[in-house]
Order: structure tokens, then sequence, then C-alpha cells
């Protein structure tokens, strides 16, 4: 690992998202406008947006994440300059760890504002601590970056990245207790619902958020999340296509 | 210019290497297409070798082989001694067809940020070398615009500093003047021919004569294969005509499918003049 080529390439990320001011007012703009919509469905019955908000959270801090990701690093490999980049003197590994580290500063304001959105303007109860909820968020957001970079290594275009959303996403919304409680599925979907990235997420804000829990309680689901994130990557670095 | 000059004293030249670049029995194919048969290819250090042919005679991918991007069915590839996979030297410079730059980044910021991926680490060193090389390309002025806001000559020119900006001692240009007018691609082959004579090799891929005229040698592709190689005056001595063009040579060798021991199907396809 080259820690100067790995920054340069999360520098330069971070500048060009910054110069698309259109995609950079709506990274910051679909999330308010999302939760706004979920607090406003939810506004007669807060019981219920109090049990929820947690899968939703997390649900859509995932979403938000992977398309910026799977969409910005396609892009680059569409426009030729991962090509380019593969022929120069750094490894895979800088490359795709410099590109983390630059979706991952919007991907982690994203998660910020839906959560603070959340709890501080649609105003749902919590009880843990917020700095803990936003810790998970964070875990779960390095995943969902890696989660795009990994998908975007298997699409040839932005379509198909699209595509992938439902296919990945619906098995996810439908089995990790955001619908139904995981314990209320049919018996045959409980294992596959177990084995899912986003159930551990829900479980360990559920967790924090409803039951007051500390970061020491969920250390499991978070260990699962951050070993999903690492495998992801470095199937990624293997499998990462040059052109 | 081949010969010409002494390759040992050059500054660019990588010294106990004889050969920029070899290549056995190349064969590559895109599923069930073959793109590159048997493919055998030397070039000496400190020349422009132009590597010609029509749309789909396999230059691009002859070049990504090249530079480590594709890797070959059968044969072997050294560039300077070592077989090429991604990154795998600082030693080449790549210029792709596609412009292949940062578009909301200024031209200035592409150029810096693949001479920090080269490893020039040094900021006031890379900052010499960016001048340096957009001087070259006469961008000077044009250093702080972002890349939307040029023309696709301009950018070309941005992509082709990019590739310099290391002072790499092999570049591999694939189809570096598509789109140029003529005035520019004089220009680039002004830069091109200082930089052979200081050692650099320069590997392009083109399908217009105008470019072969400019190089030390050429090999004719076709059906993923050179079909003849050697300098522009042999080449066009195997017509029997002293005044035949480079075209000319294309298509007498296409017809008469007889070169350097290599055999040909007959057709009228040529590169473009």
């Amino acid at each position: 690992m080259t820690y100067d080529r790995t920054i340069a390439i999360a520098v330069r990320v971070v500048r060009e998202i910054v110069r698309d001011r259109r995609s950079l007012a709506l990274i910051f703009a679909a999330p308010l406008v999302v939760m706004a919509l979920v607090g406003f469905s939810f506004s007669d019955r807060p019981d219920t947006l109090d049990r929820v908000a947690p899968a939703l959270i997390s649900v859509f801090a995932l979403l938000f994440t992977f398309m910026l990701t799977g969409i910005s690093f396609l892009r680059e490999r569409t426009q030729g300059t991962l090509e380019r980049l593969m022929v120069t003197p750094v490894g895979r590994g800088d490359v795709l760890v410099g590109y983390l580290l630059g979706f991952l500063v919007f991907a982690a304001m994203q998660s910020l504002i839906i959560l603070s959105f959340t709890l501080f303007v649609v105003d749902v109860n919590y009880r843990g601590d917020l700095w803990q909820m936003f810790v998970v968020l964070m875990v779960l957001t390095v995943f969902g970056v890696n989660l795009g970079i990994f998908a975007s290594t298997f699409a040839r275009n932005e379509f198909q990245v699209v595509q992938l959303i439902p296919l990945l996403f619906a098995p996810q919304i439908f089995l990790s207790g955001i619908v139904l409680p995981v314990e209320e599925l049919p018996g045959y979907f409980e294992r596959p619902a177990e084995v899912l990235p986003l159930t551990h997420a829900v479980r360990a804000l559920q967790e924090i958020m409803l039951r007051g829990g500390s970061l020491g309680d969920v250390l499991s689901e978070l260990g699962v999340l951050a070993a999903y994130a690492i495998g992801l990557l470095t199937v990624a670095a293997v499998t990462v296509r040059r052109t | 210019m081949l010969d010409g000059h002494d390759i040992e004293s050059s500054t660019n030249a990588v010294k106990g290497v004889t050969s920029a670049v070899e290549a056995g029995d190349l064969s590559f194919s895109y599923g069930d297409r073959p793109v590159l048969n048997d493919l055998s290819l030397t070039v000496p250090q400190g020349i422009a070798f132009g590597m010609l042919g029509a749309n789909g005679s396999g230059k691009t991918t002859l070049v990504r082989l090249l530079a480590g991007l594709l890797q070959p069915a059968t044969g072997q590839v050294r560039v300077l001694g070592h077989a090429p996979e991604p990154g795998f030297s600082d030693r080449i410079g790549y210029m792709p067809q596609l412009n292949a730059l940062y578009m909301s980044l200024t031209v200035r910021e592409n150029v810096d940020f693949f001479a920090r991926m080269y490893g020039v680490k040094d900021r006031r060193k890379r900052a010499e070398s960016v001048d340096s090389v957009l001087d070259l390309v006469e961008l000077a002025d044009r250093r702080d615009d972002r890349i939307t806001s040029l023309s696709g000559g301009m950018r070309q020119r941005v992509s082709l500093a990019v590739a310099l900006v290391h002072a790499p001692p092999v570049l591999l240009l694939d189809e570096p003047t598509v789109g140029l007018d003529p005035e520019l691609r004089a220009t680039f082959w002004e830069h091109f021919g200082r930089m052979t004579r200081e050692g650099t090799t320069i590997l392009v891929s083109s399908h217009t004569m105008d470019d072969a005229s400019h190089c030390d040698r050429l090999g004719f592709l076709r059906d993923g294969r050179f079909i003849a190689e050697g300098t522009p005056d042999e080449l066009r001595a195997t017509t029997g005509s002293t005044s035949a063009s480079l075209e000319d040579a294309f298509l007498h060798l296409v017809r008469t499918g007889v070169h350097s021991g290599n055999r040909v199907e007959s057709t009228d396809r040529a590169p473009r003049s």
C-alpha cells in the first residue's frame, strides 16, 4: 500500500464530485426528501415509526451509498481513466482503497444526514447514544461503498448497475427485518436472513436506538458487517476489470 | 532516424537492454473471435515504430497487450526486458484511444495526478515536470481550464501530456493523431521526432499513411499479424516503383500476399491516406 498514491486518488475523487455542483446538491438533497417523505407518511403513527426507524435508516443509507459509489466507479471504467490508472505502477489495492476513502467522505455525509434528519426533524424517539448509532451507520456505509465498487466491476454500463439494485436490495429489504421481524418470517427464510449484511446492520441499530444498548452489545453484528466490507473489497481488487 | 544516433549515449534510453519491445508468437482472442495470430515483433530502442492497419486489424489489442492491460493467449511480450502486467513499470507512457481524462478537473490537475501515480512524489519536481510537458504540448496558457472547456484537439494534447509527464523511455500511443488538424499533427510528430533522438522508443498505432511517413520503421497489420515490416523506404521498394506511396506499398503487399515470409489474403481494404 502506497500512502501517497492512495491519498491522491481519494483527493481526486472528492475534487471531481465537488466540481459537479448538480450531483453534489442531489447527494445532499435526495436523502432529505426521502426521509421527509417517510416522516410525513408515518405522521399519524409515531409509535410505528419509532419501531421501523432503525430499519429505514439502514436501508436508505445503504441504498444511497451503493448508488453513489457504483455509478461513480463505473464511470471511471467507461471513460477509460481506470484503464489509464492501471498502466501506472499503482497497485489495485491502492486504487480501490483510494476510491473507498474518496467516496466515503460523501457517503458518510449522506448517512449522517439520514440519521440526523430522522432523529431531530422527523423526531423519532431513541434511547442509545447518538455517536454509537453513527458508528454502526459508518460500518454499514463502508460496506455500502465496497458493495458499490464490487457490483460495478461486473457491470458494463450505468443501466446494468441500476438493474442490480432490485437484485441486491429486494432480498435484504424483505428478509432483514424491515417488513417483518426475522423471527416471524417463514422458517426456510430464517437462515438466508441471517447471512444478509443488512439484517446485522438493522439488528445493531435497533439494539442501540430502541433498547438503549451500546456498541459492546452489537460487536458480533458489526464484525459480520466489517467482514463483508473487507471481503467485498478484496474480491473487487481481484475481479476489477481494467477496460 | 534509425541507427542515426547513438542510443547508448541518449538521455532517455535504458542501458543494458537491446530491444525496447520484443514479442513472439502472440495470439489473442476476444471469445471465439481471434484478433492476433502468431504475431512477432522486435522494436529497437530510440525509434518511432508505426503499427499500421485498417480498423479491426488488431492495433489497439496489440497496444493493450504491450501495456499489460491484456494477457496473450499464447506467446510472450517483453517491454524493456520485462513481462508487462498492470502496475509493472513507470517506464511506459500510455496514451489510449479515448482521451481518458478527468473531465471536471483542470489540465494541470489531470497531468499532476498522473505524475503522482507514476511516482513523482516531490511536489516541486512534479510541478516542474507538469509545466515542462504542458509547454511541450503548447497548453501552458490553458493549464487552469477544465477539460470540459477544451476542444477535441486540446484534449488529445492533454492526453499526450499525461503519457509524457514522467519521461518514460517507452511510449505506447494508440492512434494519437486521430481528429487532429494537419498543423497539430505535424506538431505532434515534431515532438515525437525530438523524443526518439533523445532515446525514447515510440510505438504508434495508426491507420493513416501520413503518420506512417513519420515513422522510422513500420509494421503493416492485417488480420492480426504483420504482413510486412521495414523502413518506409523498404516497404515502398516492394512495389518496384521509386515513386510509390506507402499506401501503394500496403495495397501491393496485401494483393501480392507475400512479404517477409508472411502469407496474406488478397483484398482491396487499405488504411486511410
